[in-house]
């Protein structure tokens, strides 16, 4: 982990470095403000240009390698967890990512449905028990209760 | 190591590299003479290459290190585990 923070500071000096390079030839006065660039100008500046943005990609990379290993370490949590229940897959198995999405797809609507299924049960129970005291309609209540509810 | 530490890893090299160029810069585009008093210009260029090399270096150098910290450790945990 620590590598990550050294390369990161590194990249962030080296963009420092840079950014003072586009600057030096104004601040030093070797270039005259307003007159053609010089040799040293030229030089300095398309330097420090380059420098400033791979620097900052540098920067960024570190800090993206060290965001992952705090991930992996379980210090940062990732943005997309999975399910407590379900285990975590390894990062290179790509070949198994499709079950994987069907897995928490499964996860995800398996409370909605077991919440439908014990509604509908409930729903069944409430009228059966509404029918049970009127017995002319005893026939009616179990062709009902047989059209569209789930029984266990 | 993450992918992403080994494009940091190049952005690295190429900051010691120019650098280099830095340091090189006055006496391969001729705007410092050679026995002469050097110019505000390579006095600044001559420090901040130096700087960017040192940075660059030690960056390498320490990353590296750690790196190989981290394989020898991962690898003595798994002959642990192993052993166990």
């Amino acid at each position: 982990m620590a590598k990550y923070v050294i390369g990161a500071a590194g990249a962030l000096l080296a963009a420092l470095v840079g950014a003072w390079l586009m600057l030096a030839p104004f601040a030093l006065a070797y270039q005259g403000s307003g007159a053609d660039w010089a040799d040293p100008t030229y030089v300095d500046f398309w330097t420090g240009l380059p420098l400033v943005v791979i620097s900052v990609i540098g920067l960024i990379l570190y800090a993206s390698g060290l965001v992952e290993e705090l991930r992996r370490r379980g210090i940062m949590p990732r943005p997309y967890a999975t399910p407590a229940g379900q285990p975590q897959e390894a990062p290179g198995n790509q070949g198994a990512n499709a079950t994987g999405s069907e897995n928490n797809m499964e996860q995800i609507l398996l409370p909605l449905l077991t919440a439908m299924l014990k509604d509908m049960q409930e729903r069944d129970r409430e009228r059966d028990g509404a029918h049970a005291g009127t017995p002319n309609n005893v026939q009616q209540t179990r062709s009902a209760g047989e059209e569209g509810s789930v029984r266990r | 190591m993450a992918p992403q530490a080994r494009i940091g890893l190049i952005t690295t090299v190429i900051a010691f590299f120019a650098g280099i160029w830095l340091f090189l810069a006055p006496f391969i585009v001729e705007y410092q003479k050679v026995g002469q008093d050097w110019i505000d210009a390579t006095k600044n260029d001559l420090w901040t290459g130096g700087a960017l090399i040192a940075i660059s270096a030690l960056t390498l150098i320490l990353f590296a290190a750690f790196a190989l910290h981290d394989a020898v450790r991962a690898a003595e945990r798994k002959s642990a585990e192993t052993e166990e």
